[in-house]
């Protein structure tokens, strides 16, 4: 026998015959279908420029990864930041890096460069494992980390803190903050400080109850703020951990053999990892400090937000399902006869689902188009209207260039999916009529009218 | 099988059949016990009064609908038995109908409505159009090619409805009143058609009317009277399914045109 049933041409000749003779139905039909595919899109875009503006409002705020473990609080233990405990949390699931932190705690610390010209009183200075430093995500705006004893590294505003001993009291240091802002409180522009200290030889003075003594100290790098890593990676210094500890000694007097750091800086291999390392550092008795407090209600209101603009969009692409189920249901009770003559001339019944399936399917595809093309249009549309603000930011916004945030982001997955969907709806609303269309009795062609 | 063998065997065999339908608590006996063997190439018309069952019957031949008790046997398979894509498949091979009101599909040309049995067959469309055109020129339709079922006469929408049952080459033709919407000389120019076909082609015509009329062109007219056969005869003394019709021919397009359908030739 050989194989039956219509071919693919065939199949598809029919379904735009029979779509095309109700002209005004299904152009009706695809309108619903492409309003509610362009809700739909439009909504999922807004929720994911909503999203992808907080996120980059959270990377403006520091490293999401990292997490601080403090000494323990009160009475909840009794816990050391010490090296075992620095191994204990190197080996913890999800944790790529750990960095011990120590501040420099004496009288005063004066650093002096330039000949004695330049003074800066109140430096923070850190000892870390610069060593780790790349695995632990400092951003370096110049330079390396310091791996040698006697090498620094400085935060992004570190020169900030000179000031300039040849200048009248007044006017003897700049201030970082006295550039210009925007109404948004947007700083514009960073007045530079006096020098470069990237390179330059520095003096540290060290004073203690016991006395006071100078080191030199080589500036050979320079990072960017993050405040999640601490306040020094602004203006402060860091130093190997091997170096502060020996400057400890030297100015109390004494060696220390048995050292308990002031914080670990732990570093997560991945955003989501956050919450679960935090939680089983806390289960261990410290104190943690992440971004995560902020993150977690930031991200929740937001998925609030994309639930509520998706479902705003859903119930318009339900809207849309009825009618395609109403245009096909129509459909079958008008073709009800032609249907039983199709069967009764040999139509195979598989072949009279798929035809109801395709029709259903075509106006889905058609509509799922019109909806992406059109979504894309809106799209520019509202990112336009938002950039109206900021003119000058206009063509980087509509080509979504740069680091301007746009309204409404449709990524190609979008596309993709509410194109499939829109498919997928389409044959799910041909399923039922097919199924009816399928169990007309061939008899109906004989029934006389 | 040999040819002789096939064509002394019936191409439908009726055993004992009912067929009652239930309207609430009543229970109607429509078709009473019908035993009927029909030979390959018979033109056999079931007659009888209105509500005599022979729609009925003929919905129980075709495999339209199952009978209550009895078996209905076409070329030895017993539809009655089959399921619906089975029953599909074989009405697609073995059968074709001609309906009383045409039931061509109101959206396709001539040429596409009786190409339509071949498309549910996956024939190319060239092909399939090419052997629906030499039909149509032959029922005489060769100036209505693209005209669709709106813009023909009854009797033109027939004669599209006979080159559809006709295309496919069934071995049953079941014709419902064909001729039931259509006034004497297009009934004349249809049944001629649906005779010839039959003829040519050595197919089997189940004819179902209460025209007394339609009874002459038949070889065998069974007659039914409340779900019973009452009446089985021959009209004409040469009964053999395989002589010659005695009815003149009134197509002057078939004589000269047979030889150039291949698929079409008689056979032998």
């Amino acid at each position: 026998m050989e194989d039956s049933g219509l071919n693919r041409q065939d199949l598809f000749r029919l379904c735009m015959q029979n779509l095309m003779r109700r002209k005004a139905r299904t152009v009706l039909t695809i309108l619903g279908m492409f309003i509610g595919c362009s809700a739909i899109i439009t909504m999922i875009s807004l929720g994911i420029g909503m999203r992808e503006a907080q996120e980059r409002t959270l990377s403006e705020l520091g490293d999401l990864t990292i997490i601080t473990v403090r000494p323990p609080s009160g009475s909840r233990g009794s816990g050391r930041l010490d090296d075992a405990l620095l191994r204990q949390l190197r080996e913890l699931d999800g944790v790529a890096a750990v960095s011990p932190k120590l501040s420099l705690e004496v009288s005063s610390v004066t650093l002096s460069t330039g000949g004695g010209r330049y003074l800066a009183e109140w430096t923070n200075v850190v000892g870390v494992d610069t060593s780790a430093m790349e695995n632990m995500g400092y951003e370096f705006l110049e330079g390396t980390p310091a791996l040698q004893p006697g090498q620094a590294v400085i935060g992004e505003y570190f020169a900030y803190n000179f000031r300039d001993t040849t200048l009248p009291e007044e006017a003897d240091i700049v201030d970082r903050y006295g550039g210009q802002w925007d109404d948004q409180g947007n700083q514009l522009t960073v007045p530079d400080p006096f020098f470069d200290p990237l390179g330059r030889p520095c003096t540290m003075e060290i004073e203690t109850d016991s006395g006071r003594f100078s080191v030199n100290v080589d500036l050979v790098g320079q990072i960017k703020t993050d405040y999640s890593k601490g306040n020094e990676t602004a203006e402060g210094m860091l130093i190997p951990m091997e170096d502060l500890l020996h400057l400890l000694a030297r100015a109390n007097g004494t060696s220390e053999t048995d050292v308990v750091y002031d914080s670990i800086l732990v570093k997560v291999s991945r955003v989501s990892r956050v919450e679960g390392v935090e939680n089983r550092i806390k289960a261990m008795g410290y104190t943690t400090e992440s971004m995560e407090e902020i993150r977690k209600p930031m991200e929740r209101e937001s998925q609030h937000q994309q639930i509520m603009l998706g479902g705003l969009g859903a119930i318009s692409l339900l809207v849309a399902t009825l009618g395609i189920l109403n245009t096909m249901i129509m459909s079958i009770s008008e073709r009800t006869r032609e249907i039983g003559i199709m069967k009764a001339l040999g139509c195979p019944v598989s072949d009279i689902r798929a035809m109801f399936l395709v029709e259903a399917g075509t106006i889905g595809l058609i509509g799922g188009l019109l909806g992406c093309v059109f979504s894309l249009l809106l799209s520019a549309v509202i990112n336009w209207i938002a950039a109206a603000r900021s003119p000058s930011e206009l063509l980087s916004t509509l080509l979504g260039s740069g680091n301007v945030t746009q309204v409404s982001v449709i990524p190609w997955w979008l596309l993709v999916f509410a194109l499939a969907f829109s498919v997928l709806i389409g044959l799910g609303a041909g399923y039922y009529p097919a199924g009816k269309a399928v169990r007309i009795p061939a008899l109906e062609a004989i029934q006389r009218p | 099988m040999n040819e002789s063998n096939l064509r002394s065997q019936p191409v439908l065999e009726v055993k004992g059949l009912w067929k009652e339908y239930s309207a609430g608590e009543e229970t109607v006996e429509v078709l009473r016990g019908i035993d009927l063997n029909i030979t390959r190439g018979e033109i056999c018309c079931i007659f009888g009064p209105s509500g005599s069952g022979k729609s009925t019957l003929l919905n129980q031949l075709a495999g339209l609908e199952k009978p209550t008790r009895g078996e209905v046997c076409i070329g030895g398979v017993p539809i009655s038995r089959l399921d619906e894509t089975e029953l599909t498949n074989f009405r697609q091979r073995r059968m074709g109908f001609v309906f009383q009101s045409y039931n061509l599909l109101p959206n396709l040309t001539a040429t596409e409505n009786v190409a339509l049995p071949l498309m549910f067959r996956g024939v190319p469309k060239a092909q399939r159009e090419r052997t629906a055109r030499e039909l149509l020129e032959r029922v005489g339709l060769g100036h209505r090619l693209n005209h669709f079922p709106s813009q023909m006469s009854g009797g033109q929408q027939q004669r599209v409805g006979i080159a559809r049952a006709f295309i496919a080459r069934p071995d049953l033709i079941f014709a419902d009143e064909p001729t039931g919407n259509l006034d004497s000389k297009a009934t004349l120019e249809v049944m001629n058609m649906i005779c010839t076909f039959a003829r040519d082609f050595h197919q089997t015509v189940i004819l179902v009317s209460h025209d007394p009329e339609m009874a002459s062109y038949a070889h065998r007219v069974v007659t039914l009277l409340d779900g019973q056969v009452v009446h089985d005869r021959r009209p004409r003394r040469n009964i053999s399914p395989f002589s010659e019709y005695s009815r003149p021919i009134t197509l002057p397009h078939i004589s000269g045109h047979q030889e150039e359908f291949g698929m079409w030739r008689t056979q032998a």
